[in-house]
């Protein structure tokens, strides 16, 4: 008996026979993400409680194999994408809400839940979930921890990381600790902080408790559209510059305004070079203070039209445009490979420029959309894989893409993490003591090695004593299997 | 006490790789005014990091600040605020942007602001054992790597020294205000959070409720009105903060942290506390008793909380630490020789 079909009878035995997949189907679509980077799973587990979760742990660590926690699947970097014969835990079927406490500002859920469902669930609490990545109608609160996810409102709010107070996490011995705690602060080293966007490398998170914000009372968006790239930049520094911090800051440029609004509707400009979507809330005085100053920062720089969102369907309309980008770039062509780095805000049109010329130069098709405020890019190639040589173009600009962010002095990654595919970007930013002590800190939380290997790290990087394995990267890496890109694909 | 005190980098890690090598322990040291956090520990030496004091950048336009750890609160503060903006941290003038970092001190204004921990986005650490690290990125957001800085901060200076930090920062309020209530007491907090739309701070003393707001002039004004509405106001400070730790008048105070729904249970009786209405920190001022303490302490763990002592005698207390066995390999990881104030921290680490 191979040690896949042990493993796959204790494990029905444990959770179920329906809640274990092996047949090729399954394997073959828990094998991959939402990126260009496909695996091969071995088995396929759906734990219903934390119970379910332990014996997974268990069972994989007797029978030696790797784990790799699945949520929705949205991720954009691999990081859920098993290779050789892991285990892949998903956590759909751990879907609920588990208590809302509004007197502590606190909601405990499973990791499977859907972000956008606890935000449904909050309605008339006066709390709401703050972070609202794009995916947010189906990615789950457990990856978007295991992300840190952001989304267009963590410019005022902050990412993910700010609004989870605490996690169980069952760690690869198959122990359950609880990481954070409920009140403001806990006992022992900030180990919820590093688990939180760790890509499920420390351990599986098997609940969340997530801080409760309250709702603004007052909320007013904005569509500013401008006749250049640089104005609607140079609006953003402006608006900054004047003291106002907007709860979201987005910018699209004509390529994604033009496919979104073919798509969504929502009434923009297609004839602008960009748009930029400008959301203030809090208090009614303030919020009107602050219009006015978004609007004076705008017309100082050139902008075009000014258009604000007179009823919430208007807003919701405008939201809808901005969040379905993803989506909507399916006309374009059927690939794409999408980026995330972050540069510093006063760097955004040099960065963007060199963007477009290396777009250019290579005759791919890019657009843009993303978080101007917090500087967060996410250049989107389209392409057509089954033209030979394009991915090899697409993924030789995105090198340089990568670069371009590093040199001005950015981030690989603002909020979809590193999985597969950036891991080998790591020695652009980190040097090799660095990644050590990165090392040796997932060492720690797992000295087997066995949670989701051969992500976030590059190969080689070691921690003295604690040596973690980082396999070969001869299984690793983009497969032409074909992709064509789902409808409603998010950043 | 011996004080070593190293003006470089370099210098730092040399005297860390040398007090490694001998085993010889030693404290590390910023503005010494967050000390009394932590358990004993047996050192004889400091090792002091206020040499390092530059500011390494800062753009108004990227609203963060990268400094040395080294750096008074109160210097930063005023390069900050000459260009409209703040780190909303509300320490002490004279402590270290390295040393606020290492104690995570909570604001008053935590309300409306968030934790430390949320404004800390890069840091640069010497390992015990002398080795220079960095991690994060000096971008408002980043999710590369491992967040190493979640560590570091409030590690008590167990895990590395802090030589840089960047951290977010914001615009300075165009206006403050605090409104003082002239009922005490949590259920009079509770009713002004309730009340108030957006407060920076709802601090509730057994007597009084301060009520802090910020911003625009338009909406203080507003929410002054909705304080009014529920309460009687018996002062009104204009471009004043509630107040924090530092206004309790007491040789210990404990800095209890429960949910916020539990401040009631574990205040029960307390004669001198201000509690931060709506996050659940309560700084609780005690005689040097040690009868006292335990007794909070034993009320504090049953609200699920911990209560370590932030001035004067009484250590972190016992609560117990989870994930035990993962907090000494990161501790054996970052300081091999054990010689970063051996015993102070949790867990006896």
């Amino acid at each position: 008996m191979t040690k896949l079909e042990a493993a796959r009878r204790e494990l029905s035995a444990a959770l179920g026979a329906e809640a274990v997949l092996v047949d090729p189907l399954a394997l073959r679509l828990y094998a991959r993400d939402a990126s260009i980077v496909e695996g091969t799973a071995g088995l396929v587990a759906f734990p219903r409680s934390v119970d379910d979760m332990v014996a997974c742990v268990r069972i994989a660590a007797t029978h030696d194999l790797d784990v790799v926690p699945r949520g929705s699947g949205t991720g954009l970097t691999g990081a859920s994408t098993p290779l050789g014969d892991a285990l892949v835990v998903v956590t759909s079927k751990m879907d609920r809400i588990i208590e809302i406490r509004p007197e502590d500002r606190l909601a405990w859920v499973e990791p499977g839940l859907f972000n956008l469902d606890l935000g449904t669930a909050l309605r008339g609490t006066g709390f709401t979930y703050m972070p609202d990545p794009s995916s947010q109608q189906v990615s789950s609160i457990g990856g978007n921890v295991g992300t840190n996810a952001g989304g267009p409102h963590c410019l005022a709010y902050g990412v993910t990381s700010a609004h989870v107070l605490a996690v169980d996490v069952v760690l690869s011995d198959g122990s359950v600790a609880r990481l954070g705690a409920e009140g403001p602060e806990a006992a022992g080293y900030d180990l919820r902080g590093a688990v939180v966007g760790a890509e499920g490398t420390l351990g599986l998170v098997a609940a969340a408790c997530v801080r409760l914000t309250p709702e603004p009372p007052s909320i007013r968006t904005m569509l500013l559209d401008f006749a250049s790239v640089e104005d609607c930049a140079a609006t953003v520094s402006a608006i900054i510059a004047s003291g106002v911090v907007p709860a979201a800051l987005e910018m699209m440029d004509r390529g994604i305004v033009r496919a979104v609004e073919a798509f969504a509707h929502a009434g923009y400009p297609t004839d602008a070079a960009a748009v930029l979507l400008v959301e203030v809330d809090g208090i009614e005085a303030a919020v009107h203070a602050e219009v006015r100053a978004v609007e004076e920062a705008a017309r100082a720089n050139g902008v075009g039209t000014i258009r604000e969102a007179e009823t919430p369907d208007e807003r919701a309309l405008l939201w809808k445009g901005r969040k379905s980008a993803f989506g909507a770039i399916a006309q374009i062509a059927p690939h794409y490979h999408l980026h995330d780095c972050v540069v510093p805000r006063t760097k955004l049109v040099e960065v963007l420029t060199g963007v477009y010329e290396i777009c250019r130069r290579d005759d791919l098709t890019v657009t843009n959309v993303f978080h101007a405020g917090d500087g967060n890019l996410h250049p989107l190639l389209s392409f057509d894989r089954s033209v030979p040589g394009t991915l090899e173009r697409v993924l030789a600009a995105s090198d340089e893409i990568v670069r371009l962010c590093v040199d001005a002095g950015g981030s690989l990654t603002g909020e979809h993490g590193i999985g597969l595919e950036k891991r080998d970007f790591m020695p652009l930013v980190f040097t090799a003591d660095d990644l050590a002590i990165q090392a040796c800190v997932r060492g720690a939380f797992d000295p087997t090695g066995r949670m989701n290997p051969r992500k976030v790290l590059p190969d080689g990087a070691r921690c003295g004593d604690f040596a973690v394995a980082a396999a070969g990267a001869d299984d690793l890496g983009v497969v032409g299997a074909d992709a064509t890109i789902p409808e409603g694909t998010w950043i | 006490m011996d004080l070593i005190a190293p003006t470089s980098r370099e210098e730092v890690r040399a005297a860390l790789r040398d007090a490694s090598a001998r085993r010889a322990p030693l404290a590390l040291v910023g503005g010494r005014i967050h000390e009394a956090k932590g358990n004993p520990s047996e050192v004889d030496r400091a090792l002091s990091l206020t040499s390092l004091d530059r500011i390494v950048a800062f753009d108004p336009a990227e609203m963060l600040a990268v400094v040395e750890g080294g750096m008074r609160i109160g210097a930063l503060r005023e390069r900050l605020a000459d260009d409209g903006q703040e780190w909303p941290v509300d320490a002490p003038d004279e402590a270290t942007v390295g040393g606020v970092v290492a104690t995570a001190p909570s604001s008053p204004r935590r309300l409306r602001f968030g934790p430390l921990r949320d404004s800390v986005v890069e840091v640069e650490l010497v390992t015990g054992d002398g080795r220079r690290v960095r991690s994060g990125a000096r971008t408002v957001k980043s999710v590369q790597g491992y967040d190493v800085h979640r560590l570091a901060t409030g590690s008590l200076g167990t895990l590395a020294a802090i030589v840089q930090v960047a951290v977010k920062v914001r615009p300075l309020a165009r206006s403050r205000r605090v409104v003082v209530a002239s009922d005490g007491g949590i259920d009079a907090g509770r009713r002004l959070l309730d009340a108030v739309a957006l407060p920076t701070a709802v601090v509730a003393t057994p007597d009084r409720v301060e009520v802090g707001l910020e911003g625009w002039p338009e909406e203080i004004d507003e929410q002054t009105d909705e304080i009014r509405r529920v309460a009687d106001v018996a002062v009104v400070r204009e471009d004043g903060a509630a107040g924090g730790v530092e206004a309790i008048d007491a040789p210990v105070v404990v800095e209890a942290a429960v949910p916020p729904s539990k401040l009631d249970a574990i205040l029960d009786g307390e004669p001198n506390y201000r509690a931060l209405i709506g996050v659940g920190i309560a700084w609780v001022g005690l005689s040097d008793d040690g009868e006292r303490l335990t007794t909070l302490r034993r009320r504090v763990a049953e609200a699920g909380g911990i209560a370590p002592v932030i001035r004067g005698p009484g250590g972190l207390g016992d609560a117990p630490v989870a994930a035990l066995d993962v907090h000494r390999r990161l501790k054996a990881a970052f300081d091999p020789a054990n010689i970063l104030a051996p015993g102070r921290f949790w867990g006896g680490l």
